[in-house]
């Protein structure tokens, strides 16, 4: 299931960085599009404002097939308090703009499936793949607006994957 | 070099499209679908005269043809079978109206609405499209260009003339068994139409070509405000089908049918914007109920009604 959530992350980092490629974090010192993996990150204790940040969920495996299929939800979660220089006014605004960008990096469905534990990475010829996403109602917590996207990832399972 | 391959389970998909050609009712000609060039047919681009209609919904397809057995012996016992009725039925619904979808899901003809010049009064008179026109940009007279203006919808087409038989091209829109007196029947049941998207002064920049391409010598253009079709009359529209389930693999099953009527007049379904809340905002969906009819297979002679092709996901066992 590593390859397919690689794969899923890794076509909507690019993905993003096309859509919008003013959408970036800094992050260890290197300036990348704003999106990241939380598990694959060091613990931080706020969450980014202006960033996608993936978390994975619940999994499972359909096995009563030629090629068992895994299904893995993932939670795609993103902040905003607004600009600066509209003094945080235009955090609505803001969060619209995002909810786009999640739209704008879903689609389409399916991505190529890759080993990217391998340099350069080895394309395992088959696609990940997912449902229509699911849009979480805004948390708002004083200036900071929040949402949550939920996706279930699917994949097949080929020879010689864990 | 030495690749894997993956056994491939049933297909996932998420939903079907459709795409139509008119059957040239003068030749009885279909359109026939190659699946060996089906790699090649684009989604969003299909090939000509194949016609996107986009994406459908509650696509139902059955066999509802018969056999029988031949029974031989003491108790009788089934010999083989034998083929005695030959028909298939297929329904589904359009997300979208426009006048091609309109006109798919009713089971008579289909006209627009040609633009009065005032309240009550007859259709306003035709401009007369200049040579230079093309699918997308229609040259007219100075006079003319400036009787319309941007998000104008239009029909193009020559006039009518006494003919008798089928009517308009490459779509038949109707078919007359006796001459009438209206000048602007063509136009009222052609399928070329478009939106005006930008005015020059001797020109119109249509939002997407007509569907019969650039419009020919002696061709008219008139404004229209909208479709009606009617239930009841005698004639029935005849398309060629193609519909496209993409799998997520890439695998494609592609459905055929060469021939395809209308079965029912004009009906909608309404589904709630809110499976919560029924009785609050609702989609209008037109809803197609189809007919196959057959052809020849010009291989063996056989007459068939569908013909579906599947192309496996790369890599995947066969």
């Amino acid at each position: 299931m590593q390859n397919a959530k690689d794969s899923f992350y890794l076509a909507l980092r690019t993905r993003l960085a096309t859509i919008n490629p003013e959408r970036t974090v800094l992050l260890r010192g290197a300036v990348r599009p704003g999106i990241l993996v939380e598990e694959a990150e060091a613990p931080f204790a706020q969450p980014f404002s202006d960033v996608f940040v993936l978390r994975w969920l619940g999994h499972g495996v359909d096995a009563n097939l030629s090629s068992a299929m895994s299904v893995t939800e993932c939670e795609i979660l993103y902040t905003t308090c607004g600009s600066q220089a509209f003094g945080g006014l235009d955090r609505g605004r803001m969060l619209s703009a995002m909810d786009q960008e999640v739209l704008a990096m879903l689609d389409p469905f399916y991505a190529p499936k890759l080993d990217y534990s391998v340099q350069p990475p080895a394309d395992l010829h088959t696609n990940v793949f997912w449902d229509e996403p699911t849009f979480s109602p805004i948390n708002v917590q004083r200036d900071r607006l929040s949402r949550s996207v939920r996706v279930m990832v699917y994949s097949y399972q080929q020879q010689g994957e864990e | 070099m030495t690749l894997t391959s993956f056994s491939a389970p049933a297909p996932v998909a998420r939903r079907t499209r459709a795409y139509f050609a008119p059957v040239n009712r003068i030749t009885q000609a279909p359109v026939l679908f190659d699946p060996s060039q089906s790699s090649l047919f684009h989604l969003d681009a299909p090939p000509t005269p194949w016609i996107d209609l986009g994406w459908i919904q509650n696509f139902m397809r059955r066999s509802t043809g018969k056999s029988s057995p031949i029974l031989t012996g003491v108790p009788a016992a089934a010999l083989e079978q034998t083929r005695t009725l030959l028909e298939a039925q297929l329904s589904f619904e359009f997300l979208a109206w426009t006048k091609l979808t309109m006109a798919l899901a009713t089971g008579s003809q289909h006209m627009n609405l040609l633009a009065s010049a005032a309240d009550g009064a007859a259709a306003a008179p035709a401009a007369i499209v200049q040579s230079g026109s093309t699918a997308s940009v229609i040259q007219l007279s100075a006079a003319d260009a400036a009787r319309f203006a941007p998000g104008s919808m239009i029909a193009v087409d020559a006039d009518y003339a006494g003919q008798t038989g089928y009517l308009g091209s490459p779509i038949s829109g109707a078919c007359l068994r006796q001459p009438i007196a209206d000048v602007d029947y063509i136009r009222r049941i052609t399928f070329n139409v478009a939106l005006v998207l930008g005015v020059s002064t001797t020109s119109l920049i249509l939002a997407q070509p007509l569907p019969g391409g650039a419009p020919p010598p002696g061709s008219k253009l008139q404004a229209i405000t909208g479709f009606v079709d009617r239930e009841g009359g005698s004639f029935y529209h005849e398309w060629s089908a193609l519909f496209v389930i993409q799998g997520s693999q890439g695998d494609r099953i592609f459905l055929h049918y060469p021939r395809l009527q209308s079965l029912t007049g004009a009906e909608e379904s309404a589904m709630p914007l809110d499976a919560k809340h029924t009785g609050g905002l609702s989609r209008i969906l037109l809803k197609g109920q189809f007919l196959a009819l057959p052809v020849t297979d010009p291989i063996d002679g056989e007459r068939v009604l569908c013909y579906r092709s599947f192309t496996p996901a790369a890599y995947a066992e066969i």
